[in-house]
């Protein structure tokens, strides 16, 4: 098994706070893998210093055989590694296909295809297909949610990072939004890191989770072995059991 | 894009009234005052298209017209070069200014950006004065050569520029290059994120707008045939931006329409002359209390819409 | 030597003057006040206009004219800027439209030659070869009292305390039961009538001319990048060095070069010290 991802020993100060600490952990191709923590884990800072939003200082990190360290976020995505925001980021005052034929501009996708078959496939795809024209102001928040994964799916990625996608969304948009994710995973061969709260969609998602707590890895295992790791239940379980109750 | 058809029309339409002026009228001061008119419309088509599309204010666009303005009063006067190797000289150094501003400057957001532009314009304007030995002071440089013989020539030319001009910055807006500077003014992260080298379109849409401005600073001081430190004022930048308003931001032709107008505007309402920043500040603010998006741009919009 | 030490010290105080009212707007309401020197203009025009024109004596038109201009101060906040406050951007081109029309007003009414305003103090004092006016002590001193009281205010009265309140946590302060509208007037007109207590003051030994506003809000907007948006005393220290820089090149080089100081400064705080200043890069 060859690793798509490679991450060595990740170390991310901010002031005295180690958001990141110390992480090291490798995606084989086709993984559909989970981060798991509490608000504060770490899980964000870790998503942006693979995309390089926030510099590499301490560790490495290899995506694809390519090192990951001192790229521009652009670099990276055109090295086929893309992310959504836990926020979602539309273009606004775009439309849909706009803000989908964005992603297709990268120099890897420019010449390949026409941009905007390509970006009315993609958003086919992710279910906004009758709504390609109008502009993402007027679109629900949970459309927003598809969006943001159109438009990385747009940039061609091999490895897609998903920073809680399901964040803000009522329990009946779950469910469609998870198997989109899915499909994506089955039938395109995509490899797929998310980041997540809500326990329940999560752990039949995902094949395995890595949980963390204070910027470190307490724990990498099946979701079953995970919920049950005396860490990882302490960590996060027992500490924050309203949350877990809600989910 | 659905109406480009409508667009070129009318284009057409503006594009043969304004030709055919100089048939009608012969008029030395009417033909002087629309000449400068066009040239007005180039620069806010320019300025249109770095800050309109990317939603970064520039309060200091009369640094690229200065610059422009002054290599060919330089060139002209010191080195006795033609007005027609002035063009590409100035535009070149306006390019170069824009590359020496926008590498420090284009990270910053919002009225940062526009007051390092401000700041970097006056500056400017002051070394005019300072270095009076070799720039003429506060007289500037008087005695270049025009670009033509006639006025007319002149005029036709300025008219050939501006079409240019608006030719290629709406062909630019209106490809893949406007969809992504359009979505850098929406979010940077976002745009990076979906791969796009956000610094170089930056970067390269302030080249292109300082390009265009900088040649029309070559055609103005050409067309004075005297440049004086006055082309680095703010009220020069200040007065483009409230034509661009008033024009509609992020489309090119509203703000060439814009341009024109409001150059014309004072000059047609006698006696205004005098008084044109102050006709030009009520203007802009009516137009941000009752026309937030313009006027020229929308009506159009409205107009093409219900001929369909 | 000595000459740098109190020229730089009457400079430091004008721009202090300048720039507290400046930084206090912005804290407080979010508004890049453009207008900020029309204010400070319009301070000098008006004590001018009632000295020169009226014949009033100068010490009640100073006050009526620094009253004047807190009022329309507010007036621009409650009827041109708050409409349009969902628009950063509105805003600025709206403060910027009133700069404008002050320029262009003073221009239309006064012409474009400078205009002369009695000083207070017309005593001159020499001392060990230097000549100080009274008038620019008095400014100096002016500007103590100025930075002074407004201190006293927002430390240790309810309305300061207010005022504070707002710029700190807007949200919170509203839960509160302050009226942050009224606030916004209320610190516009505080900034106004700085600005133009220093207009009046300086109006004797500087120019009063239309164009008299650019520079200033320049300056007023350069110390508060430096000093740190919305830092009061932030703004106190950026205003001595740059008060000083500038009296420093008048004299070592020419004062030509004295302006162009004030704007590099802008430029290079802007570049050099992006960090605080890049907005949303942290935000996710």
């Amino acid at each position: 098994m060859t690793a798509l991802l490679r991450v060595e020993k990740l170390t991310r100060r901010f002031g005295g706070l180690v958001a990141v600490k110390d992480v090291s952990f490798e995606l084989a191709a086709g993984e559909i893998t989970g981060i798991l923590g509490p608000n504060g884990a770490g899980k964000t800072t870790l998503f942006n210093l693979l995309t390089g939003f926030i510099a590499m200082d301490i560790g490495t990190a290899a995506f694809d055989g390519h090192r990951l360290n001192g790229r521009s976020p652009h670099a990276i995505v055109n090295l086929g590694l893309a992310r959504t925001f836990q926020l979602c980021r539309p273009f606004r005052g775009m439309s849909v296909l706009e803000n989908v034929s964005v992603g297709c501009l990268a120099p890897r996708v420019r010449y390949s295809e026409m941009v905007e078959r390509r970006a009315r496939g993609i958003i086919e795809q992710v279910g906004l297909g009758a709504k390609a024209d109008l502009l993402v102001d007027t679109l629900p928040y949970g459309d927003l949610r598809r969006l943001e994964i159109a438009r990385a799916l747009a940039t061609k990625p091999k490895l897609l990072l998903l920073d809680e996608p399901f964040a803000g969304l009522g329990t009946n948009e779950i469910e469609p939004l998870s198997a989109l994710i899915r499909r994506l995973h089955a039938e395109e061969g995509l490899t797929i890191l998310i980041i997540e709260h809500k326990l329940r969609e999560f752990m039949q998602l995902v094949r395995r989770v890595i949980a963390m707590d204070f910027g470190e890895i307490i724990a990498i295992g099946s979701p079953a072995e995970i919920v049950r790791h005396p860490r990882v239940v302490e960590a996060y379980i027992g500490r924050t059991e309203a949350r877990f109750g809600a989910a | 894009m659905r109406w480009a058809g409508k667009d070129a029309l009318g284009a057409a339409g503006v594009l043969a009234l304004l030709a055919l002026i100089p048939a009608v009228t012969h008029s030395d001061y009417l033909i002087g005052i629309l000449t400068v008119s066009l040239i007005f419309g180039i620069w806010a088509a320019s300025w249109d298209f770095m800050s309109g599309l990317t939603g970064r204010e520039n309060f200091g666009h009369a640094l690229f017209i200065g610059a422009g303005a002054y290599t060919a009063a330089l060139l002209n006067s010191k080195l006795d070069l033609s007005p027609w190797w002035c063009l590409p000289a100035g535009a070149l150094t306006a390019v170069g200014f824009s590359l020496i501003i926008g590498f420090p400057t284009l990270r910053l957001r919002g009225p940062y950006f526009a007051l390092a532009m401000l700041a970097a314009a006056t500056i400017m304007q002051r070394l005019m004065r300072i270095f009076w030995e070799f720039t003429g002071g506060e007289e500037g440089i008087p005695g270049l050569d025009p670009l033509f013989e006639s006025h007319v020539g002149t005029y036709y030319f300025c008219l050939f520029a501006l079409t240019v001009t608006t030719a290629v910055l709406l062909a630019l807006a209106r490809s893949s290059w406007g969809t992504i500077l359009r979505a850098i003014r929406g979010d940077e992260a976002a745009c990076q994120a979906a791969g796009i080298n956000v610094t170089f379109y930056k970067i390269a849409a302030l080249m292109i707008s300082a390009a265009f401005a900088g040649a029309g600073g070559v055609l103005y001081a050409h067309y004075q045939e005297a440049v004086t430190p006055d082309v680095f004022a703010v009220a020069l930048s200040i007065t483009i931006i409230i034509m661009v308003y008033v024009g509609g931001m992020g489309s090119i032709y509203g703000p060439v329409a814009g341009g024109i107008i409001l150059a014309l505007l004072p000059e047609l309402l006698r006696g205004l002359g005098e008084y044109r920043l102050w006709v030009y500040s009520v203007i802009l603010m009516l137009i941000l209390f009752f026309a937030p998006g313009g006027l020229v741009a929308p009506l159009w919009r409205r107009l093409t819409a219900v001929a369909r | 030597m000595f000459n740098i030490l109190v020229y730089g010290a009457v400079t430091s105080a004008v721009y202090a003057m300048l720039a507290v009212g400046f930084t206090l707007i912005f804290g407080v309401a979010r508004i890049l006040n453009l207008s900020h020197g029309a204010f400070y203009g319009l301070g000098a025009y008006a004590a001018y206009v009632l000295t020169a024109k009226l014949h009033w004596p100068l010490l009640p038109a100073a006050v009526f004219s620094v009253l004047f201009v807190a009022a329309f101060g507010a007036l621009v906040e409650r009827f041109l800027v708050r409409p349009l406050r969902a628009s950063a951007l509105a805003v600025l081109m709206i403060t910027l439209a009133v700069a404008l029309l002050f320029e262009q007003g003073m221009f239309i009414l006064f012409g474009s030659e400078a205009r002369n305003v009695p000083a207070f103090s017309t005593a001159t004092w020499t001392y060990s070869g230097l000549d100080i006016s009274g008038q620019r002590l008095l400014t100096l001193a002016a500007g103590f009292v100025v930075l002074g009281v407004l201190y006293i205010f927002i430390q240790r009265t309810r309305l300061g305390s207010a005022i504070l309140a707002i710029s700190q946590d807007p949200e919170g302060a509203q839960y509160m039961g302050i009226p942050a509208n009224r606030m916004y007037s209320l610190v516009m007109a505080l900034s106004a009538g700085i600005a133009a207590t220093a207009g009046v003051l300086t109006a004797p030994f500087l120019t009063v001319q239309p164009t008299m506003d650019l520079l200033p809000m320049v300056k007023a907007f350069a110390i508060v990048i430096v000093g740190g948006l919305g830092s009061i005393p932030g703004s106190i220290l950026a205003a001595l060095l740059l008060g000083y820089s500038e009296t420093i090149v008048a004299y070592t080089i020419s004062p030509a070069w004295t302006e162009i100081v004030s704007l590099i400064a802008v430029l290079l705080t802007l570049i050099l010290r992006p960090a605080g200043l890049l907005g949303t890069r942290a935000a996710f």
